[in-house]
């Protein structure tokens, strides 16, 4: 622990609950001592795999090869530099030729096709300042605490809270029952979008409406080339704000945005998937960055 | 992420007795962490304990490739009762952190 309290309520549950922690590990350490020998001369991610989850939204790519995961750092970082040079200081939409670089750059360096367009919609911009959102309500009696995946989840995401509407699209399943975990992952990784200033929107209201509804996007922190994939799950923020778009809690802690004023710039494209083959979440650019 | 487990881990009722607590960011994150740790170790030694020593390498290493799917079908073949058994160990658990949580409310703070 690298902080001190003197509240007796915490110090008396940092104390119990460190025992507890401390008993379960070497028990299941010493218990499977000869199966995790065997591990321990293996992999590093064999490791990291018996570890408890920390509630870092990178943890997944750690988890499934540390290897590959610390290279992904190494080249978002790579990805940063790139952008820094396409982009202009100033936060303001992208001219024709930005967009086409950018797009080209980020399709090649994420191994699919991101855009500007798709069946003839565009949204009023492409580079923003995002700013943070809380929670959605993802079925009928839902609550802030059922958001948590694990305890860490908890700590880490529910200072946000939850709004008190519902989204632009109303809940994301019509029942605890009927919530899969895919509907759970559109809640985790959304957008709110200004879709009501994508050119064209009061013309054509339902295209438009239908047409966003859970649309996957990629949204990237260029000055540090964090990425995440997301869908649009609310509408939103208003212009007044001065923001051009929001993301979920979990969102802005993948984009690195998530401490201080929780807001940044950020580039966002639609993702080309017409299969849904792209998993929602953080994701590492896939090569090189020339 | 999600763990193979969580949907069969109900951990809202700690967390929302934790939540009515006079936490700091750095407090909430330090507890979580701790109860992450018993819980995902207590799971674990309840599921290598059913396997033998080969099919401990054979759940890593599906555990690796995070595949709930194959790691349900290797479970549901190799250990009988297997979900109840982990909501069993799990309910230990969050039955021991909520006495915990009782004795930490009553020192006020």
């Amino acid at each position: 622990m690298q902080f001190k309290s003197k509240k007796p309520a915490f110090e008396h549950l940092h104390k119990k609950w460190s025992a507890r922690a401390r008993i379960a590990h070497d028990n299941f350490w010493s218990n499977h001592a000869n199966a995790l020998k065997h591990l321990a001369l293996g992999t590093v991610g064999g490791l990291i795999l018996l570890s408890p989850p920390q509630g870092n939204p990178q943890k997944p790519n750690l988890i499934a090869s540390s290897e590959n995961a610390l290279k992904g750092y190494d080249r978002n970082v790579l990805l940063a530099k790139a952008l820094s040079e396409k982009l202009s200081s100033e936060v303001k939409p992208l001219n024709p030729e930005e967009e086409k670089d950018i797009i080209n750059l980020l399709s090649d360096q994420f191994g699919f096709k991101v855009t500007t367009e798709l069946e003839g919609i565009r949204l009023n911009r492409n580079y923003g300042l995002i700013g943070g959102e809380q929670h959605l309500y993802r079925y009928p009696g839902d609550n802030l605490y059922a958001h948590a995946q694990n305890s860490a989840d908890w700590a880490r995401y529910s200072d946000a809270g939850i709004a008190p509407g519902l989204g632009a699209w109303g809940y994301f399943a019509p029942s605890k029952n009927e919530f899969t975990q895919k509907d759970e992952g559109k809640e985790r990784y959304y957008l709110a979008i200004q879709t009501f200033l994508s050119p064209g929107f009061a013309e054509n209201f339902a295209k438009y409406r239908d047409f966003f509804k859970y649309r996957k996007m990629l949204v990237v922190n260029p000055k540090t080339g964090q990425a995440a994939v997301a869908i649009i799950g609310d509408a939103g923020p208003a212009e007044f704000t001065g923001k051009h778009l929001g993301g979920s809690p979990e969102i802005m802690d993948i984009l690195g945005l998530a401490e201080g004023p929780r807001k940044g710039a950020v580039l966002y494209f639609f993702i080309d998937d017409p299969k849904d083959e792209i998993p929602l979440g953080p994701i590492s650019v896939k090569s090189e960055v020339s | 992420m999600t763990l193979f487990y969580t949907h069969l881990i109900e951990i809202e009722s700690v967390i929302e007795e934790l939540d009515k607590m006079d936490l700091s960011k750095e407090e909430k994150m330090h507890l979580a962490q701790l109860l992450d740790s018993s819980l995902h170790h207590t799971i674990l030694d309840a599921i290598f304990s059913q396997l033998t020593e080969e099919d401990k390498k054979t759940f890593v290493a599906y555990l690796q490739e995070n595949e709930h799917k194959k790691i349900w079908k290797f479970l549901q073949e190799k250990i009988d009762d297997v979900e109840d058994k982990i909501k069993k160990v799990a309910k230990d658990l969050k039955d021991n952190l909520h006495k915990d949580l009782k004795e930490a409310k009553k020192l006020h703070g």
